[in-house]
């Protein structure tokens, strides 16, 4: 039934917590070669949404499907336990058993698979050279780095030779450095792999640097679903716009239509002017990028700049508009002072009921 | 802060200090030194002449060997229970889990000794079981003997299982779930699992549990002796006993000696696999519930199976001493026309009775105050000032800790009954005795309550222009009452039902309850013996809700 290509499928997946409802009505796809998203607050069940295609939770409805095969439905009677789905996982304290040594903890899944001792060599030897834990094969968790018991945790979710990996918040116990050392390797090991890999993350730089698709999940529930450009330019709801990067929020009054343009008022009484799908009149909020925003001299309402952070590459303000404060980013070049009146030229927006 | 008020404090400080080291000197070092130093002596001065004649006379070799046996098989028994009644309650789907874990820690509150006289009033010759046995089969006895080595065997596995069971549920309670999902993603059965995961990471845990009970088992004297003295099977502690009613000093000497060797080398071992823990210290996340293993179709029935293993623990035998303190004589039937309130009558009405009550209050009372007094300052001095001599203070109040209470009774025998200062004969030597017994204990409470006041919030009174003395009164203690008080108790209520020091250290006029109603079984008063014990368990338990609330559940059983 489902597409050769796909890896995972979640289909109306619900799992409630007693009267808590953790996942609502979940549905999503995750194809061969491509590394998926959910990204979300915590609590926003993405974790839950993880943990029942891993089958450490059953859902209370729903079917979940890995590599085409159907692995959880309550209503077919059909509960795959998790060591027969054949899935990597990779935890978000790693799990690395601190009583077995890095080899060890890699093999296990081998051994378990009552595969030769000969093919366990070899891919022992395949995956330390991948992971670079050469030298380390010997010692013990507690005698390794945050880092290098990340890499034996992945090692060992490789060892299987799954089709389909989950990772669930697997940078997080790492410092920024190697949090950011590490999302290269892991698309570059996903790459070299064809793995498809679901990846749970709060972290929206993580998501949008690694990620072919994002979906951003709130309360239980998929919001939006799309490429990380697709979801920073055009977020669907007001949640996805300020979860996503940093997002202007003006409230505003639709004034009229025109020509595929619409026609603001905000709050101090100065009109701006936006391309927009018609949404209809009245009030509104318009969501607008700091990028989006240009301070200049010449054009656009008026404002004063309330504070200018110099960043290096490029200017950080915060701009007064009337009892709006709102942050625009401009290039180095075109310095303003601290309580300079200047102007402010909205170039893109997007309204919000 | 001005150079004056530190200076102030600091001596204030070292006089305390200085004034806890002698104590600690006199009241502990000294009597126990005194121990080890009669074992090694004989009329030619140093020699292992005592030693010589332990080991040489068949008697007391085999008092030995029997305290090694008798240990070693109720701690494997332990260790079987505890373990797998751990397991069933904490990673199984079975029903009412805090429930059971209740009913199973009951026998932690029970005095072993009182446990003993109610499992004789079970399965003793004319015991509730034994006669309910003989009217179903129509035999003339039952076919087991309660006062016999697998009598003090089974009975001291039922006291010491619970120390097991609270070590490896906190272990399996500890691990951190992921460990275990990790090895199902790798393509483990939950079986697999166990054996593979769980059960490697709690092993420390199961070792040090077994260690304790094997020391509880090593150390205890009240079920060898009122289960084994008819049998006249001897294990170390009741060894002593007889040797101290001889008295044989330097044999009683030598033998609590080689018992304190045997069981601070347990407690050495426990110790080291508690630093062991470090070994298996990971990065650990988010916790998430803990995943427990269906039982299927099994749940129900091992569920009834858990429930009878803790009725026939703890409840069935509280409720055999209940009913023996009620009934008119041993050996009635079972009606309600036998039932009386006589026996309650007669304890409060014998003088030996009252007396008993007033001075075990009196020394469980004085012992909890001067103890966690004590320890709350060497701990405090310890953790906050960092002084060095507290460190030494620290380590001479644990000694107590890894030393039998035998061994504790004849250093105050041979400590405080030459002059200058006489106490034995009197209560102040068993006043003495439970100091040196439960410092160790208040010493480690209170270490836990300070490690709990983030020095910050001192810090904050200090620079906020309080001296010293003002951040104790209005920051640290009432920061640290509830555990203070709640470490009182814990000291109150052992020290209340106390009865291997004081049955060899008691004196007319200073009987405590554990004396009155050891003294009262072996003289064939069953029920006189029931109905203080049942007085006794209330209170026990009294002391019990009253620390749980106290730590809001945090300790208790």
């Amino acid at each position: 039934m489902a597409d050769w290509l796909e890896r995972i499928r979640v289909l109306k997946l619900t799992k409630k917590f007693g009267s808590y409802t953790a996942v609502d009505n979940v549905t999503f796809t995750v194809r061969k070669n491509e590394f998926f998203s959910l990204l979300g607050p915590s609590g926003c069940g993405k974790t839950t949404t993880l943990r029942c295609i891993a089958g450490l939770e059953q859902p209370t409805s729903g079917e979940v499907y890995v590599g085409g095969r159907l692995v959880s439905s309550l209503e077919k009677g059909v509960m795959v336990p998790p060591e027969r789905r054949g899935i990597g996982m990779v935890f978000q304290n790693y799990a690395v058993w601190p009583h077995m040594t890095v080899e060890q903890n890699i093999a296990y899944p081998l051994k378990i698979a009552r595969v030769s001792k000969v093919k366990i060599r070899s891919t022992l030897s395949n995956i330390v050279d991948l992971l670079k834990l050469s030298g380390l094969e010997k010692r013990y968790p507690a005698e390794l780095s945050g880092g290098q018991q990340q890499r034996v945790a992945l090692g060992r979710a490789l060892a299987m030779d799954p089709e389909v990996m989950l990772l669930d918040e697997p940078l997080s116990n790492l410092d920024a450095k190697l949090r950011e050392q590490m999302r290269f390797e892991l698309k570059d090991l996903q790459r070299k792999t064809g793995i498809a890999i679901l990846y749970v993350t709060h972290d929206q730089v993580e998501a949008m640097a690694m990620s072919d698709r994002v979906a951003v999940m709130n309360g239980g529930v998929i919001i939006q679903e799309g490429t990380p450009y697709e979801i920073y330019k055009s977020p669907a709801t007001k949640f996805v716009a300020d979860f996503i990067g940093t997002m202007n929020f003006l409230p505003c009054e639709v004034v009229e239509w025109r020509n595929g343009c619409a026609v603001l008022r905000l709050r101090n009484g100065s009109v701006v002017r936006i391309n927009s799908p018609e949404v209809g009149r009245g009030s509104h909020t318009l969501a607008v990028r700091p990028e989006d925003l240009l301070l200049n001299r010449e054009k656009g309402v008026d404002c004063q700049v309330d504070v200018a952070i110099f960043l290096g590459n490029a200017v950080d303000y915060r701009v007064k508009l009337g009892d709006d404060i709102l942050r625009v980013q401009t290039s180095a070049d075109n310095r303003f002072e601290q309580g300079e009146k200047a102007k402010l030229e909205v170039q893109r927006g997007i309204l919000f009921p | 802060m001005n150079s004056a008020s530190l200076g102030r404090s600091f001596d204030v400080r070292y006089v305390i200090t200085a004034a806890i080291g002698l104590f600690f000197a006199v009241v502990i070092v000294f009597p126990l030194s005194l121990v080890i130093a009669k074992s090694f002596s004989s009329d030619s001065g140093l020699s292992l002449a005592n030693y010589g004649r332990v080991f040489s006379d068949a008697a007391n070799l085999k008092a030995l060997w029997n305290s090694v046996w008798v240990s070693v098989l109720s701690t494997a028994i332990c260790v079987a229970a505890g373990s797998l009644l751990a397991m069933l309650v904490i990673r199984t789907d079975i029903p009412a889990k805090s429930f059971l874990r209740l009913l199973l820690l009951l026998p932690y509150g029970i005095p072993p000794f009182i446990g003993a006289i109610a499992w004789s009033q079970l399965f003793g010759p004319a015991g509730y079981v034994s006669k309910l046995y003989m009217s179903i089969t129509g035999a003339a006895s039952a076919p087991w003997n309660i006062y016999s080595p697998g009598g003090v065997v089974l009975v001291l596995s039922i006291y010491q299982f619970p120390v097991v069971f609270i070590t490896v549920s906190g272990a399996l309670g500890r691990i951190d779930t992921s460990l275990e999902e990790a090895a199902r993603m790798s393509g483990a059965s939950p079986f697999k699992t166990l054996l593979d995961i769980t059960l490697p990471l709690i092993t420390p845990a199961i070792v040090a549990g077994g260690l304790l009970a094997f020391v509880g088992c090593i150390c205890n004297f009240g079920i060898p002796a009122l289960l084994g003295f008819r049998a006249r099977f001897f294990v170390l502690t009741t060894k002593i006993y007889s040797a101290l009613s001889i008295p044989d000093m330097p044999i009683a000497a030598a033998m609590s000696v080689i018992l304190a060797f045997v069981s601070g080398l347990a407690l050495v071992l426990q110790r080291r696999l508690e630093r062991e823990k470090h070994r298996y210290a990971v990065i650990s996340g988010k916790s998430v519930r803990p995943q427990t293993m269906s039982l299927g179709a099994a749940r129900i029935p091992l569920f009834v199976m858990v429930i009878a293993v803790a009725l026939f623990a703890g409840v069935v035998p509280i409720a055999s001493m209940i009913l023996t303190s009620f009934i008119k004589y041993w050996g009635a039937p079972l009606a309600l026309k036998s039932m009386t309130l006589d026996h309650y009558k007669y304890v409060l009405r014998i003088p030996i009775g009252a007396r008993a009550f007033r001075n075990s209050l009196f020394l469980a009372v004085g012992t909890a105050t001067i103890t966690m007094t004590t320890g709350a300052f060497v701990s405090y001095m310890c953790i906050r000032a960092r002084l060095v001599v507290a460190r030494v203070l620290d380590f001479l109040g644990t000694i107590p800790y890894a030393v039998p209470h035998t061994m504790i009774a004849i250093a105050m025998i041979l400590a405080w009954s030459r002059p200058p200062i006489v106490l034995y004969g009197t209560i102040w030597v068993l006043l003495a005795a439970y100091l040196v017994t439960y410092m160790p204990f208040s010493i480690r409470t209170t270490n836990a309550t300070l490690q709990q006041v983030h020095i910050s919030l001192e810090e904050a009174a200090r620079v906020s222009g309080a001296r010293w003395s003002d951040t104790m009164r209005d920051i640290v203690l009432p920061l640290i009452k509830p555990g203070l008080a709640a470490g009182w108790v814990l000291v109150f209520m052992p020290a209340f039902r106390e009865l291997t020091m004081s049955v060899l250290l008691w004196s007319q006029g200073a009987e405590t309850l554990g004396v009155v109603i050891y003294n009262m079984q072996d003289a064939g008063y069953t029920q006189i013996a029931a109905a203080l014990s049942t007085v006794v368990l209330l209170i026990i338990f009294a002391g019990n809700a009253l620390v749980r609330r106290l730590s809001r559940g945090e300790i208790g059983f």
